[in-house]
C-alpha cells in the first residue's frame, strides 16, 4: 500500500538533452526508421533509388552534425539534480569514430547499392525462398531485396553509439543494434547462397554467445562498483571495499564480448568464415565500420573505466590487464599473419589480415592514452584500404559470379593493367610499404607504443608485420609475373558506386601515405576521452 | 515486502527466503541442465520455462516484484509459449544429429565447460560473500515499479529508445528471412486443384472419420468401410493404429447378434 500514497509524490523530470550532441545518431536511426517506412508504401520499384538517396542524404547530414559538434566535450543528458548521466559522452575521440564510421558507411552503402557490376546487385530477391531449389533459379535476375538499406543504417547507428557510449548497458545495446542487421546482411547473398547462410548462422550463434559474456560481465561489474557507468568504475577501483575477484572476472568477461567483435585471437575463429560466406560489401562493411566500432568500444573502456585516463599516474588496473591483452595482442598479430600466408581465396586472405590488423590496433589499445590518436589514425587508414581493396574483388568475376580463388587471379595484370595498378598499390599499403597509409598508420602506432614502454609489442607487431607482407606481395606476384589461367576471370567496368569507393579509398591510400600530418593533426587534437 | 527490504538491507536472510531459495535454486539449476540435456525440444522448452519460473520467483524474493513478474509474464507466459508453437509447427519430431562433427569436441566442450563453471562459482562465492548489498532502500523508495520507471527515462532513456531499432530490426529480419512472396501465378488456381484431386491413385471424396462405435470411440480406431475392412486414411498418420484387445474386438451384443 505504501506504494501506492508515494506514487503520487513521485517526480520523474526528463533530462536535459543536448539535441545538438544527439543529432548525428537520431538522423542515423531515423533514416533507417523511414526507410522501413518507404519499404512499407512505395512501390516496389521505386525503392532502390529512394533508399539510396535516403541512405547517402542520411549519413552525409550525420556527418556534418558531426563536425558541428567539434570542440564539444561533455555528457548529453544532465539530470535536473545534478547528479552525473555518462549514457552518451560527447568527446574529441568519440566523434572521431563517429565520424569515421559515417564516412566509411557512406562508402559502405554506394558498394551495398551497386548493380551495375551484376545483375540486381550482391543481394538475393527473396532470402526465404530455399537455396538453390526451382524458385531460386527463378529468382536469379530478379532487382536484389531493398530492405538491406534500412538495415545497414541500423548497423551504422549501433556502432556510432557503441563509440559514444559512455555506461556499459548503453553499449551492450548498440552492441546489440549493430550485431543484429550484420547477423541478417550476412545471410542474403545473391551467389553461394548456403555458404552465406552458414555464415549468418555462424555469426549470429557465436556472437550471441559473446554478447552473453559481455552483460554477464557488466552484471559482475556492477556488484563490484555499484553503476555501469565507466568513470564511477573507475572511480570504484580506488575507492571500493569490494572483493577484486568480482571487478577482475568482470572484466575479463567484458573484454571477451569486445575482442570478439574485433576478432583478436581466440575469439577470431568465426572471421574467415563469415567474410567470405557474406555478401562482399557486407564484407567491407564488416572489416572497416565494425572494426573502427570495436576498437572504439575497447579503446574507451580501458581508458576510461580500467586505464584511468582521466588520472593518467594515478591507481588503475592496468597492472592487472595489461600482461593478458598483450598475450592476447601478440597472438592475434602473429596467428592472423601466420594463417593469412597459407591462404587461396582473396576474401579469406583479407579476413586473416584483418585479424591480424585487429593485433596492431590491440597495441594501441594496450598502449592506453599516448597512442590513442594514432590507433584513431590506423582505424581510418586501414578502413579505407580495406573498402577500396573489396570494393575491387567485386569487380573481378566469371560467369559463376566473383571469382575469389587466388588462383584465377593469376595473369590478370596483362588483361587488365589499371586494375593491377589499383590492387597493387592496396596490397601494398596492407604490407606497410613507406609512402602507403599502411607504412604512416603502423609507423604511429609502434612508434607510440614504445613512447608508452610496450617495447616487446613492437618487436612482435613489426616481425609479424614482415611475415604479413609475404601473402600481399604473393598476389602482386601472381597478377603481374603469373600467366594467365584458360577462362580466365574479367574485371568488369565499375559503374559509378563501385568506381566512387575504389577511387576514394585508393586516394586516401595514397594521401595518408605520402601527407599523415593531415589527418594526425586532427587526431591530436581530438584528445583524450572524456573521464572526469 | 518492506520486511523483506531491511532484512536485507541489514545483511540478514530471513528463514522464509532461505527456505524458498533452497527449494527454488535446485529447481533452476535442475531445469537449466536438463534443457541442454534433454533429447526432445519440447521437453526442453519446458525445462526452460520452469527454470524461468523460479528465477522469477527469486527475482521477487529479492523485493524486485516488477522484474519477477516482467520475467513470468513475457518469458515464460509470451516469448516459451511462442516457442512451443514453433517448436510445435517444426515438428515434434524433428531432433538434433547427435553425430559428431569433430572428434572429441563434446568431451572437450563438457571438461571445458565444468571448469568454467568451478571457475565462476569459486570467484563469485568469495567474491560475493565480501560485497555488502546497499541502496536497496534508495532504489526502491518511491516503490519499484516507480524507481524503475525513474532510471528507465531518465538515465537509460536512449538506451530504452534504441531498444525499438532493436525491435524493428528483428522484425524486419524475421519478415525478410521467413516470408515468401506469391505472385499470381505462383497460387494453383481451381482448374488445378480439380485435376489434382481427380488424378488417378486419388480418393476424391472426404476421408472417413476414425471409427465411432460401441466399444470404442477413440480417434486411434480406424474406421469400418463398407466392405468391413479397416481404413488407414481415417486415423492421424501421427496417432499410432490402437490395436483392439480381444474382449475389446468381441461383440457385445448390442447389434442383436446379427454380426460375427
Amino acid at each position: 500500500m505504501t506504494t501506492m500514497v508515494s506514487a503520487d509524490t513521485l517526480d520523474i523530470s526528463f533530462p536535459e538533452v543536448d539535441y545538438l550532441a544527439l543529432a548525428p545518431l537520431l538522423i542515423v536511426f531515423g533514416a533507417a526508421c523511414v526507410g522501413i517506412l518507404l519499404e512499407a508504401f512505395l512501390p516496389r520499384t521505386r525503392r532502390y533509388s529512394a533508399q539510396l538517396v535516403l541512405s547517402v542524404v542520411g549519413l552525409v547530414a550525420a556527418l556534418v552534425t558531426i563536425v558541428m559538434n567539434v570542440g564539444e566535450d561533455r555528457p548529453a543528458f544532465a539530470m535536473s539534480d545534478g547528479s552525473r548521466v555518462d549514457a552518451i559522452v560527447i568527446d574529441g575521440p568519440g566523434l572521431f569514430l563517429m565520424g569515421a564510421i559515417v564516412a566509411m558507411g557512406v562508402i559502405a552503402v554506394l558498394l551495398i547499392a551497386e548493380r551495375r557490376v551484376s545483375a540486381g546487385g550482391a543481394f538475393v530477391a527473396h532470402a526465404a525462398v530455399a537455396a538453390d531449389s526451382k524458385a531460386d533459379a527463378a529468382q536469379a535476375r530478379h532487382p536484389g531485396a531493398t530492405e538491406v538499406f534500412p538495415l545497414t543504417m541500423f548497423a551504422i547507428g549501433g556502432m556510432m553509439l557503441f563509440c559514444v557510449a559512455g555506461d556499459l548497458l548503453t553499449m551492450f545495446i548498440a552492441l546489440e543494434a549493430f550485431s543484429l542487421p550484420l547477423y541478417l546482411l550476412c545471410g542474403l547473398a545473391r551467389r553461394r547462397r548456403l555458404l552465406s547462410q552458414e555464415a549468418a548462422m555462424k555469426y549470429f550463434l557465436l556472437g550471441a554467445f559473446a554478447s552473453a559474456f559481455f552483460i554477464y560481465g557488466v552484471a559482475l561489474l556492477y556488484g563490484y562498483a555499484g553503476s555501469v557507468q565507466l568513470v564511477d568504475i573507475n572511480a570504484a577501483i580506488a575507492a571500493s571495499g569490494n572483493s577484486q575477484v568480482l571487478l577482475l572476472s568482470g572484466l575479463a568477461m567484458l573484454a571477451v564480448g569486445l575482442l570478439f567483435k574485433a576478432a583478436a585471437v581466440p575469439f577470431h575463429v568465426w572471421t574467415p568464415d563469415v567474410y567470405t560466406g557474406a555478401p562482399t560489401p557486407v564484407t567491407a562493411l564488416m572489416a572497416a565500420c565494425t572494426k573502427v566500432a570495436a576498437i572504439g568500444g575497447l579503446l574507451r573502456v580501458f581508458n576510461v573505466a580500467f586505464g584511468n585516463s582521466g588520472n593518467p599516474g594515478g591507481p588503475s588496473l592496468a597492472w592487472d590487464w595489461r600482461p593478458i591483452l598483450i598475450a592476447i595482442a601478440i597472438a592475434t598479430m602473429v596467428i592472423g599473419a601466420i594463417l593469412a600466408v597459407t591462404q587461396t581465396d582473396i576474401k579469406r586472405l583479407l579476413a586473416y589480415s584483418s585479424i591480424a590488423n585487429a593485433g596492431y590496433l590491440l597495441v594501441g589499445v594496450i598502449a592506453l592514452g599516448q597512442a590513442l590518436g594514432a590507433t584513431l589514425f590506423y582505424l581510418v587508414a586501414y578502413g579505407f584500404t580495406v573498402l577500396a581493396a573489396f570494393a575491387v574483388v567485386t569487380l573481378v568475376r566469371d560467369s559463376q559470379g566473383e571469382a575469389t580463388h587466388l588462383s584465377r587471379w593469376a595473369g590478370l595484370a596483362k588483361r587488365s593493367p589499371r586494375f593491377a595498378v589499383i590492387f597493387t598499390l592496396l596490397m601494398l599499403a596492407f604490407a606497410g610499404i613507406p609512402l602507403t597509409s599502411g607504412f604512416a598508420a603502423k609507423f604511429a602506432v609502434f612508434s607510440s607504443a614504445l613512447e608508452a614502454g610496450q617495447t616487446s609489442l613492437v618487436i612482435v607487431g613489426v616481425l609479424s608485420s614482415v611475415i604479413l607482407a609475404f601473402p600481399y606481395l604473393k598476389v602482386v606476384v601472381l597478377l603481374w609475373l603469373s600467366q594467365p589461367v584458360e577462362d580466365a576471370p574479367a574485371v568488369s567496368m565499375p559503374g559509378f558506386m563501385t568506381g566512387t569507393a575504389v577511387t576514394v579509398g585508393v586516394v586516401f591510400t595514397v594521401l595518408l601515405g605520402l601527407a599523415p600530418q593531415v589527418l594526425l593533426n586532427i587526431v591530436d587534437g581530438a584528445g583524450q576521452f572524456l573521464a572526469k | 515486502m518492506n520486511l523483506l527490504a531491511d532484512a536485507l538491507a541489514s545483511g540478514t536472510v530471513t528463514t522464509g527466503e532461505a527456505v524458498t531459495f533452497w527449494i527454488l535454486a535446485p529447481i533452476a539449476l535442475g531445469g537449466a541442465i536438463g534443457m541442454v540435456l534433454a533429447r526432445s525440444a519440447v521437453h526442453s522448452a519446458l525445462l526452460l520455462a520452469c527454470t524461468m519460473l523460479s528465477l522469477g520467483v527469486l527475482y521477487m524474493l529479492q523485493s524486485g516484484p516488477f522484474i519477477g513478474f516482467v520475467q513470468i509474464i513475457v518469458y515464460t507466459g509470451a516469448i516459451m509459449m511462442l516457442f512451443l508453437f514453433v517448436i510445435m509447427l517444426v515438428g515434434r519430431d524433428s531432433r538434433d544429429s547427435l553425430l559428431e562433427t569433430l572428434r572429441g569436441q563434446r568431451l572437450a566442450a563438457i571438461g571445458l565447460g565444468i571448469g568454467m563453471a568451478l571457475l565462476l562459482c569459486t570467484g563469485l562465492a568469495r567474491g560475493i560473500g565480501s560485497v555488502t548489498a546497499v541502496g536497496l532502500d534508495e532504489a526502491n523508495a518511491n516503490g519499484n515499479v516507480q524507481g524503475i520507471a525513474a532510471d528507465l527515462f531518465t538515465k537509460y532513456v536512449f538506451a530504452f529508445e534504441v531498444t525499438s531499432a532493436l525491435l524493428i530490426t528483428a522484425a524486419v529480419g524475421a519478415m525478410l528471412l521467413a516470408h515468401v512472396e506469391r505472385r499470381k501465378g505462383d497460387r494453383p488456381g481451381q482448374k488445378e486443384l480439380s485435376r489434382l484431386r481427380f488424378r488417378k491413385g486419388n480418393y476424391p471424396g472426404p476421408k472417413a472419420g476414425p471409427g465411432v462405435f460401441a466399444t470404442s470411440d477413440s480417434v486411434a480406431t480406424p474406421a469400418l468401410l463398407p466392405d468391413g475392412t479397416e481404413s488407414e486414411r481415417s486415423i492421424s498418420p501421427v496417432v499410432p493404429v490402437r490395436e483392439l484387445t480381444p474382449a475389446e474386438a468381441a461383440p457385445k451384443g448390442t447389434d442383436g447378434g446379427k454380426r460375427k
